[in-house]
């Protein structure tokens, strides 16, 4: 008996289309739109060369070290090229910034410097960054040559002045020198793992396995009286009802890591997901956030007396508010909640899958990782617990 | 009338899907509402910033911290190492900085103590990262001539004070116009989702077939039915863009009374017409009521996510980009970002504008087309 209805089970639910794609094609589908929408934002995060322009005409002159320093930071063929830039008139300079081909211009107005830009913003604030650092390497000079000039011009004869003017250049020289190779003293010590946009996914993995719930749901509600005429019949069989509703359940279950698998295997190969290097672990995660649906979907089966359609719904609201919180419609809302308010997300059950999988991804302790499978465990065996207290000695006295 | 009365039924039933959408469009905006304020003399942008500070807060480290400081913004965050952690992966924090302890003591004795950052590397990180490494370049130039802790101090704050002058030349209210934008390209959603699921519905229920054949016998002819179902779904769709017009208004203030907040509200009225078209079509396509959420779900998800109503459009990847010109939405959102960047709106200006106001109405004119062929040949099949 238990074989005959684990195996109708799987036709039932093979066979419905609408159960199907939810299940199966929607993440998929959805996966597609995201990688689609944010393959590129972090490459677009990172600094990218900037499009300037120089005033350079007859009235307009350019101070020799201004132009060396922008050489330098304009040279294509080194890797910490900032600037591309452009000399040219007034108005030319005027018509690329309107037609925003260049963030901003330079132009020397009686020998002082000044920047044209047409909006606030990040190139812009780099551009005028690099500026005043060139106008801060002429103050340094100042400053050395003038703390120098004291104690060098009272060891100096009158006519040995001239002297003076090497010593500026010495200092000139040694200015550069230390600015271009300034020891570093800045020590990277970030992870590598930083792609943030890695968290959708995550959260659309979590979406799929609660998804799961419709499916036993949906094996569930079939094998109630309350339900529908098949739930009668079947109630009244001389079948143990454990072994029904275990069939059932086992045979959602099956369908489920399947619709999961297929999700996995889309995401690591087609749109190359990062999972991090415990791929033993994320597997294990994907498994007991499947079982977590699958008592999530028989809870809602059992506890809530309504129709299929709003049982259904009720599984998608949970599961599409779960989402939300753990960062689905912006990854940002995740990190707001867990900051402000984690009391949700810690009985949130997308966020349990969610937050495993991040913490799988990015740190190195594995602390964080059991902490979300127990909580998943915990919602689980509650919502079983729920659900048997129900399915336990019904009696109808007309139905 | 008859048919006017059964349009607002079964609009009341689902009326929650149209106040789920409405919640989401306004969560959405109220979300990014909070960006700075935007006056027209030009402010630099501040990265996050993070400072961990192990040694003791005076001489050369204290004036580090307080440089920094001054150039970023602070983020509270709690000085827990999984706590920064996160800061960082969320990007709450551009850069964290930890200073160790004997920095000042090893910097003066000349010994070069290193300082450990983490950072996000993206543009705001490669900021602070600047605004570090110019401090301590300066530090190190004067501390090879100077040797007294105050001089330094001194001289480095003359140096750092050094700054140009800029100059901003658009007369526009950014800040303003790039929320304005947001708002209406994230109502592409929002109007799509909501007009294509409720007008899908509502003829579908018109369109099942006992109801249908019940209508057709009916003393009423079919045109007039056919006219009042238009007419209540064009009434429909125009409400349903007003309330979103509404709560732009109160959501934007008064960047709309100008004439980009004027011209954005044409092209979403453009647009909410194309949607009419496009709910044609699909009502007419579809004939299973479970399939309308889906289809719904995956037309107005796929055009936001591909068209740039969720991601900038400037970030999208060039293939995506291509593919979306075969959508209306990309012409409705072009247009956002053309109208909020144009300055003045002369003929010239307008051009572009007006050109992506056609394309929106040839795709609406595809539509209406082919729904109405499509239920030619239905109801030749009868």
């Amino acid at each position: 008996m238990f074989i005959h209805n684990f195996k109708y089970s799987l036709r039932i639910l093979f066979k419905d289309r609408m159960l199907i794609f939810w299940t199966f094609a929607f993440p998929i589908i959805l996966g597609t739109f995201f990688h689609m929408a944010f393959s590129d934002i972090e490459k677009n995060e990172k600094l990218d060369v900037i499009n300037i322009a120089i005033v350079e005409d007859d009235t307009h002159k350019v101070n020799n070290i201004y132009k060396a320093s922008f050489a330098s930071l304009s040279d294509k063929n080194s890797k910490n090229r900032l600037f591309d830039v452009e000399y040219t008139s007034l108005k030319k300079a005027e018509q690329l910034l309107e037609d925003s081909k260049i963030s901003g211009y330079l132009v020397f107005l009686e020998d002082v410097a000044k920047i044209f830009v047409s909006t606030n913003g990040i190139n812009e604030t780099i551009f005028k960054f690099v500026v005043d650092e060139i106008a801060q390497t002429e103050t340094i000079m100042h400053n050395i040559f003038d703390t120098k000039i004291n104690e060098y011009a009272l060891s100096l004869e009158p006519h040995e002045l001239e002297k003076l003017n090497s010593l500026y250049d010495d200092i000139y020289k040694e200015v550069l020198k230390m600015r271009e190779n300034s020891t570093d003293s800045i020590q990277d010590v970030s992870s590598n793992n930083l792609s943030y946009t890695m968290i959708e996914f995550y959260t659309l993995i979590a979406m799929s396995c609660l998804y799961g719930g419709i499916l036993s749901m949906i094996a569930i509600n079939k094998n109630l009286p309350n339900m529908g005429s098949n739930g009668k019949r079947i109630a009244i069989s001389p079948t143990q009802k454990f072994k029904l509703i275990f069939s059932s359940l086992l045979a959602s279950f099956i369908t489920q890591l399947i619709g999961v698998l297929l999700l996995f295997l889309y995401t690591i190969f087609i749109l190359h997901v990062d999972y991090g290097s415990h791929i033993f672990y994320v597997i294990l995660q994907a498994i007991v956030g499947s079982f977590a649906g699958l008592s999530l979907g028989l809870f809602v089966a059992c506890v809530f007396k309504v129709s299929e359609g709003t049982k259904t719904g009720i599984v998608l609201s949970i599961t599409m508010l779960g989402c939300f919180f753990s960062g689905m419609m912006g990854i940002t809302m995740k990190y707001i909640i867990d900051k402000n308010l984690p009391i949700i997300n810690i009985i949130n059950p997308v966020n349990m899958i969610t937050d495993g999988l991040y913490s799988l991804y990015y740190y190195d302790t594995m602390d964080r990782f059991y902490l979300n499978f127990v909580h998943l465990l915990l919602f689980s065996f509650i919502m079983i617990g729920f659900a048997l207290v129900e399915l336990r000695r019904q009696k109808y006295d007309s139905i | 009338m008859t048919v006017f009365k059964a349009f607002i039924k079964i609009f009341n039933k689902n009326k929650s899907i149209i106040i789920m959408y409405s919640v989401i469009l306004i969560l959405f905006s109220v979300f990014n509402m909070q960006t700075s304020d935007h006056s027209m003399s030009f402010s630099a942008e501040k990265p996050n910033v993070l400072i961990i500070n192990q040694d003791e807060n005076i001489g050369i480290t204290k004036d580090l911290i307080s440089y920094l400081e001054k150039n970023s913004k602070k983020v509270k965050v709690e000085k827990d190492e999984d706590k920064i952690n996160d800061a960082l992966f969320y990007r709450d924090v551009n850069y964290v900085i930890y200073i160790p302890s004997g920095y000042r003591k090893d910097f003066l004795n000349h010994k070069n103590p290193k300082i450990s950052i983490k950072s996000t590397k993206d543009y705001y990180a490669s900021l602070a990262e600047m605004l570090l490494q110019r401090y301590l370049k300066v530090a190190d130039t004067y501390l090879a001539t100077i040797d007294d802790e105050e001089s330094i101090i001194r001289y480095i704050h003359d140096t750092l004070n050094k700054n140009v002058k800029v100059e901003v030349t658009s007369k526009l209210d950014t800040g303003h116009l790039q929320k304005a934008k947001l708002y209406y390209n994230f109502m592409n959603y929002s109007v799509l989702a909501g007009s294509v699921y409720i007008i899908c519905l509502i003829l579908y229920s018109f369109n099942e077939e006992k109801i249908r054949k019940r209508t057709s016998i009916s003393s009423m002819n079919s045109k007039r039915f056919n006219q009042s179902l238009l007419l209540s779904n064009g009434l429909f769709a125009i409400l349903l863009w007003g309330f979103y017009i509404l709560l732009s208004f109160l959501l934007l203030g008064s960047i709309m009374m100008s004439v980009h907040g004027g011209l954005l509200i044409l092209n979403s009225f453009v647009f909410a017409f194309c949607a009419l078209a496009l709910s044609f079509l699909i009502g007419n396509l579809v004939h299973n009521k479970n399939a309308i959420n889906g289809i719904v779900n995956v037309l107005a998800l796929g055009s936001s996510f591909l068209c740039g109503a969720f991601v900038p459009i400037e970030w999208l990847p060039k293939l995506v980009l291509n593919i979306a010109h075969f959508l209306p939405s990309y012409y409705y959102i072009m247009n956002n970002e053309l109208i909020v960047t144009t300055e003045d709106f002369s003929i010239g200006m307008l051009q572009p504008i007006l050109v992506n106001f056609g394309i929106i109405l040839l795709f609406s004119i595809l539509f209406i087309m082919i729904s109405y062929f499509v239920s030619k040949t239905h109801n030749k099949k009868d």
